[in-house]
This record gives C-alpha cells, sequence and structure tokens, in this order.
C-alpha cells in the first residue's frame, strides 16, 4: 500500500521510513496517523493526521507534509535565494543564478527539494540541466503557492 | 420584525449604542511552527506593518501592507492564519488542552481547529466536525498548511456527535449562527428575528448533544458572532436549567453579559459570559460552560 510513497521518497535519495502500520489509504489518499489517532479513526473519515498525498492516474502527488518530512532528512535540495523563492512559490523555474546551496544529486533527470534561506521546504522540482549551468535548471513541479491556486476550483 | 432600525433598538435595550466599525485585519502566529522562525520579524522586514493585539497572546492587527498578507510564503508554510481577532478568543479559554481529547464540534472552514491544535502542540486529539463538503476541503486545506497533526475530520452534523461514542474533555462549540453586522455590509437587509430564533433552536440542538458527549470533569466553550441574545444569553440560561451546565469564570476581552435582557431576569451566572460589542472587533460573544458536580 505505501509502495507510491516509498517510491517518491526514493527520488530524492531519502532514507526516511514512515511507520507503515500508521498509514492508512482512503479514496487513493494516504495519511500517517499516530497511535493515539488511530484508536479514533473510524472508517469514513475525510482527513485524519498527517495528510501524505495521493494517487491520481497511477502517479503519486505528495503533500507539502510529506515533502517537509523528507526536507528534514538527507536528501537531494537546494537553498534559494529570496527572488527565487517568491518566484518559485508563483510556479516559475528556478534558474541557476538564484541557488545559494546545493545538496545532494546535481544530475540533470534527478529531482530536487528547494528550501527558502530559513531551510523550510517551498516545494520540489525536476533538474532540467546541470545545475552550474546558465538559464532554468530545475523544473517546478510543485510549490506551496498551490495552496492559493486551490482556491478559485475550490468557489466553483 | 426587521430592518436596521429593528435591530438597533434591541442593542440600544441591551446598551449599547450603535456605531459603525471597520475592522482590523488579524493575524494569528502558530506557534508550533514557529519554534525557529520569528515570523513577526520576517514580516516586518518586508514591510508589513504589525501591532500586537493588547489582549491575545499571538495575535497582530495588520497596520499596513503592500501585499495581502495572505499570499507570502509565510503564510503558505502555515507561521500565521489571518483569523479575525476576537475569533482568536474561545481556544484559549479551555483550562489546558495538552493531551486532551478535544471535539470542535462546527469545525469548518479550521482556523480555531488550527488554533487549538496549536495549543495542544500537536499532542492528544481533536475530532472536528461540520457537514459542508466545500467547507472540509478548506478546513483540510488549512490542516495541511499549518501542518496539524493530531486530528480527525468528520463529515458529520454536530447534532450526531454521540454516534461517535466517545466522551470529550474539551468541546468547542463555535456554533453556527446569524453573524452580525461588522462582517456583514448586508446583515440588516438579510437577517430576520425569525432566522434569530431558528438559529438559536439549532444552536440549542447542538448544545444538548454537546453536553451528551462530555466528560463529567469536561468543559464545552461556547461561542457565536451573533449580537442577538437569542443566541447567547437566552441559550446559556436555558442551559443552565435545562441540561443541568454551569457557567464558568472566564478572564478575557468583552464586558460581562447581562442578566436582564428585555425584562426577563436570567441566571445570575451568565454574568461570567463574555459579549463583545463591535469596535476593536467584530461582534462576539463567549462562555465556558461545565457539568454541575451534582450531575455526575
Amino acid at each position: 500500500m505505501v509502495k507510491p510513497i516509498n517510491d517518491f521518497i526514493e527520488r530524492f535519495q531519502s532514507e526516511i521510513r514512515l511507520n507503515e502500520k500508521l498509514i492508512v489509504e482512503k479514496q487513493n489518499r494516504y495519511f500517517l496517523l499516530s497511535e493515539k489517532l488511530e484508536s479514533f479513526a473510524l472508517k469514513d473519515f475525510f482527513y485524519a493526521g498527517i495528510y501524505l498525498g495521493k494517487v491520481k492516474d497511477e502517479k503519486f502527488f505528495p503533500s507539502f507534509n510529506l515533502l517537509s518530512m523528507i526536507a528534514q532528512s538527507k536528501a537531494n535540495k537546494v537553498v534559494v535565494d529570496d527572488k527565487t523563492e517568491w518566484l518559485f512559490i508563483c510556479g516559475r523555474d528556478v534558474f541557476r543564478q538564484g541557488i545559494v546551496k546545493t545538496m545532494g544529486s546535481k544530475s540533470k533527470g534527478n529531482h530536487t527539494l528547494v528550501l527558502n534561506r530559513h531551510g523550510e521546504c517551498l516545494g520540489f522540482g525536476r533538474i532540467t540541466r546541470k545545475l552550474d549551468e546558465a538559464g532554468a535548471v530545475i523544473e517546478n513541479v510543485s510549490d506551496i503557492g498551490d495552496f492559493l491556486r486551490r482556491e478559485p476550483s475550490k468557489a466553483k | 420584525m426587521s430592518g436596521k432600525q429593528f435591530f438597533i433598538d434591541r442593542y440600544t435595550k441591551l446598551g449599547w449604542k450603535y456605531e459603525d466599525v471597520k475592522l482590523k485585519q488579524a493575524i494569528r502566529t502558530n506557534l508550533m511552527n514557529n519554534e525557529k522562525a520569528n515570523v513577526v520579524e520576517r514580516l516586518r522586514s518586508r514591510g508589513v506593518q504589525l501591532t500586537k493585539i493588547p489582549f491575545l497572546n499571538n495575535g497582530y492587527w495588520v497596520r499596513k501592507s503592500k501585499f495581502s498578507v495572505g499570499a507570502t510564503s509565510e503564510y503558505l508554510l502555515g507561521l500565521y492564519s489571518i483569523q479575525e481577532t476576537a475569533a482568536q478568543i474561545p481556544a484559549t479559554l479551555f483550562t489546558d488542552v495538552k493531551d486532551k481529547l478535544t471535539l470542535d464540534a462546527c469545525a469548518a472552514p479550521g482556523g480555531k481547529t488550527v488554533q487549538l491544535a496549536d495549543l495542544m502542540h500537536n499532542t492528544g486529539a481533536i475530532i472536528a466536525l461540520d457537514v459542508d463538503k466545500q467547507r472540509l476541503t478548506a478546513l483540510s486545506n488549512q490542516l495541511e498548511r499549518c501542518r496539524v497533526k493530531n486530528t480527525i475530520v468528520y463529515m458529520m452534523d454536530a447534532r450526531n456527535a454521540s454516534k461517535l461514542k466517545i466522551k470529550f474533555d474539551r468541546i468547542l462549540l463555535d456554533a453556527p449562527c446569524s453573524g452580525n453586522f461588522a462582517t456583514d455590509r448586508e446583515w440588516f437587509n438579510r437577517r430576520t428575528l425569525e432566522d434569530v430564533n431558528k438559529n438559536a433552536a439549532l444552536q440549542k440542538e447542538i448544545l444538548s448533544e454537546a453536553n451528551g458527549v462530555l466528560k463529567d470533569d469536561g468543559e464545552i466553550v461556547y461561542s457565536t458572532c451573533s449580537l442577538e441574545p437569542e443566541e447567547n444569553e437566552l441559550n446559556i440560561d436555558w442551559a443552565i436549567k435545562k441540561l443541568n451546565l454551569q457557567v464558568k469564570e472566564i478572564n478575557c476581552y468583552g464586558e460581562k453579559a447581562s442578566v436582564n435582557i428585555f425584562g426577563k431576569r436570567l441566571d445570575s451566572s451568565i454574568e461570567n459570559c463574555k459579549r463583545i460589542w463591535p469596535g476593536q472587533t467584530q461582534g462576539f460573544f463567549v462562555c465556558k460552560l461545565g457539568k454541575r458536580a451534582s450531575a455526575w
């Protein structure tokens, strides 16, 4: 059941492992419960504990909670400057000159978390060319600006 | 029985002179996400002018900002929430909440649920209920944004809370209500006394159910953003007499509620409730209830 989550975590070369016994799937959405919550979670809950992400069309879409958990471990990460932070949460890609620090893989095709200078996870992207080359080097896949972008669809 | 003058006359009889108000936007810092991040300093460094709200521990008024405080990375990271000033009061009134089993009976859109989780340091468990799917989605987004870990959400009418077969230490009952003119420009045109009475009846049903799922030594914090006594003092007077609840003393912003409503004398302990007339905040009413020892 947790394969999509573990596969996703591995993309960042992270070694964190979640307690599989406490992961619950509900309509293709995954939640990590505490032992205390587990005792109160009936089958028909709407949301519970830590939301980890969802599977849609066989693809895993992580939550920002899961990305933050990965970011606290050894993993592929880049730290970006303030201007790039703003552009990234607006959905833009990361340019080489906006990166102030790199941890883990710099290889094309790999995934990396994007952190601000406070070490807070803003989302993740795919490395599209070597991180020391000029131009856009990380394609934005998901960023916390999504919380705002969810609003209009909610109103429909 | 409706219209602006009708309601203003009622407020006058309750001892308040009507005045138009312009509410200040307020934020509340989420302490559990701020152990390392000083969000107030970060916002100030971006030019956001904040004033500490004197009667709230973690509340700030936004005096001036060049951009929406609902679109900063600090907001999106859950370091703070946008929450109306008076709405920040109820969750703070419980005696203690850490490790407690807490019911948020009418939870969406989730501002107070997040605040409760913050005050609980993500310990214990919160069971959050609401009936509207869209509002539950908004609640879920808030929980994810603010990194809440201790909450289970059910699509459930609070009047059915006993179906959960759980007894709670703490119950936050921020009841669905008629609202007030300070947050709704069209309030006087839209509301009638009939609406108010309908909401008051619903609130009684929820109060009754909440009483049924409360542990003997538990606490209910009841609040509304209505100024109408039918939804506030009169409902609490009913709860004292019919549900055998008692009103506990609270120490927060607001004035003592009146024990004399339109000539009707209420239980003297109603004075322990707080009524907040619009001005620094929106209109609000809040109190803390517990079971009488004799009822145990």
